[in-house]
């Protein structure tokens, strides 16, 4: 990656606290955490809400713990994620209607 | 799955059983896939239970003290193994069964008798009402088939049960009980709506009475997400190994919501049918492949027992709807 390349990266990624890019941002993160951990398979450890252990090996603290996580990113992109793209259109609208020029 | 609880691999089979028993009475032209699949199911349990001894599908406790009554024999495998040979026989006549399951019976059906009251052991000193009820659904189809008669026995303990096994507060049966009917826990979500349903064969208004007041005590509907509590509000239980985890503050219970689908099923509550589907499709896990479904937050019992609850039906008509052939 050159250095070129990386200062446009940087700039594209940079956003305003609270901005509507910062929302988008923020969905954007949340929604790769996510398909990494369907990738990587971790959808398989919410067992542990049936008191199950998804394999012997992987032990019942192993299973919890990223029964847990997945969790915890699955109800960000089905609860928060839907919020935060919501609130990044309505603040692009009310931006853009409050800083147009007055006749 | 055995790592978890040996009991789930038992039982697992059973609801496989019952719920392909079902769809053969469905589906007449599947017939023969379905019995294939169930005779193997029933050869392969009763070889495992043969081989390795009762306490292979039971467990660990089991073995803590010596059941009260000697030689030692599980109602928990004798009820569910006669349940799934009779389900069989009722799609189709097997010789091989019928002596089978006329020796399950007959056992059950002698403990019963020897003992004080009509109750026996699943584990040492240690009853349970679900294992009960499904041997009280085996015997009764035993006599659909066999033309034999235990109403008597079957009035007998539907007598006492409602007389000494009943929680005062809620109305509803209790999970577990000692030998001599002494109660060992209170009503339990995990337990209740099978043994409602299992009722229905015994006594259709007391199973109907059942489910409502399990309805009302344990279901619960939030924005549209159904779910069931594995204790009422009146009773203090911990949260064990036929309840699973249970969530705080809402109580929700992962295995009395599984089991809530088949008494919601058998008694047509549609209401409720469908908010529990839509919390199994929103917070399950479902995972299809390959034209199969399960869910990722249960389990092999818990897949069966939703199998049976979205095809049960056909069995318990048959032999409601005819008298003993």
């Amino acid at each position: 990656m050159n250095a070129n390349y990386r200062q446009r990266w940087a700039r594209l990624w940079h956003a305003e606290f609270c901005s509507p890019k910062d929302f988008l941002r923020r969905a954007a993160m949340i929604g790769v955490a996510f398909l990494v951990a369907q990738i990587a398979g971790l959808r398989e450890y919410t067992s542990f809400l049936s008191g199950t252990v998804v394999w012997a090996a992987a032990g019942w603290k192993l299973t919890v713990f990223l029964g847990l996580l997945y969790l915890l990113l699955y109800f960000t992109i089905m609860l928060l994620v839907p919020i935060l793209i919501i609130a990044a259109v309505v603040q692009h609208l009310l931006l853009r209607f409050f800083s147009r020029p007055k006749c | 799955m055995r790592a978890s609880n040996a009991e789930w691999d038992f039982m697992g089979r059973s609801f496989l059983v019952w719920s392909l028993a079902n769809l053969g009475l469905r589906e007449p032209a599947a017939k023969q896939t379905y019995l294939a699949v169930i005779d193997q199911i029933i050869d392969e349990t009763a070889r495992l239970e043969h081989e390795r001894g009762l306490y292979f599908f039971l467990m660990p406790y089991a073995k803590a003290r010596p059941y009260e009554v000697q030689p030692a024999r599980s109602l928990f495998l004798d009820g569910e193994i006669a349940l799934m040979l009779a389900a069989r026989r009722v799609v189709e006549e097997k010789p091989e069964y019928k002596a089978a399951m006329t020796e399950r019976i007959k056992g059950i059906v002698d403990r019963m008798e020897n003992n004080p009251v009509p109750f026996a052991e699943s584990y040492p000193n240690e009853c349970w009402m679900f294992d009960h009820v499904n041997a009280l659904a085996a015997i009764k189809i035993a006599d659909f088939l066999d033309r034999t008669d235990h109403s008597a026995l079957l009035q007998s303990w539907l007598a006492l049960a409602k007389r000494k096994l009943v929680h005062r507060e809620t109305g509803l049966l209790i999970s577990s009980f000692t030998l001599k009917g002494e109660p060992l826990d209170g009503p339990e979500g995990s337990t209740i709506w099978m043994v409602a349903h299992g009722l229905q064969l015994i006594d259709e208004d007391f199973a109907r009475d059942q489910y409502q007041r399990a309805r009302k005590e344990l279901g619960r509907t939030l924005l549209g997400f159904g779910y069931a509590r594995e204790w009422p509000t009146s009773w203090k239980g911990p949260m064990d190994i036929d309840s699973g985890p249970i969530v705080p503050v809402l109580q929700i219970s992962a295995g009395s919501s599984g089991m809530a689908f088949i008494g919601a099923s058998a008694f047509h509550d549609d209401d409720f049918l469908s908010s529990l589907a839509a919390t199994l499709d929103f917070a399950a896990f479902p995972a299809r492949k390959n034209g199969g479904l399960r869910y990722c937050a249960g389990n092999q019992v818990g897949d069966a027992a939703l199998l049976y609850a979205a095809v049960q039906g056909p069995l318990w008509e048959n032999v409601k709807s005819r008298p003993n052939r």
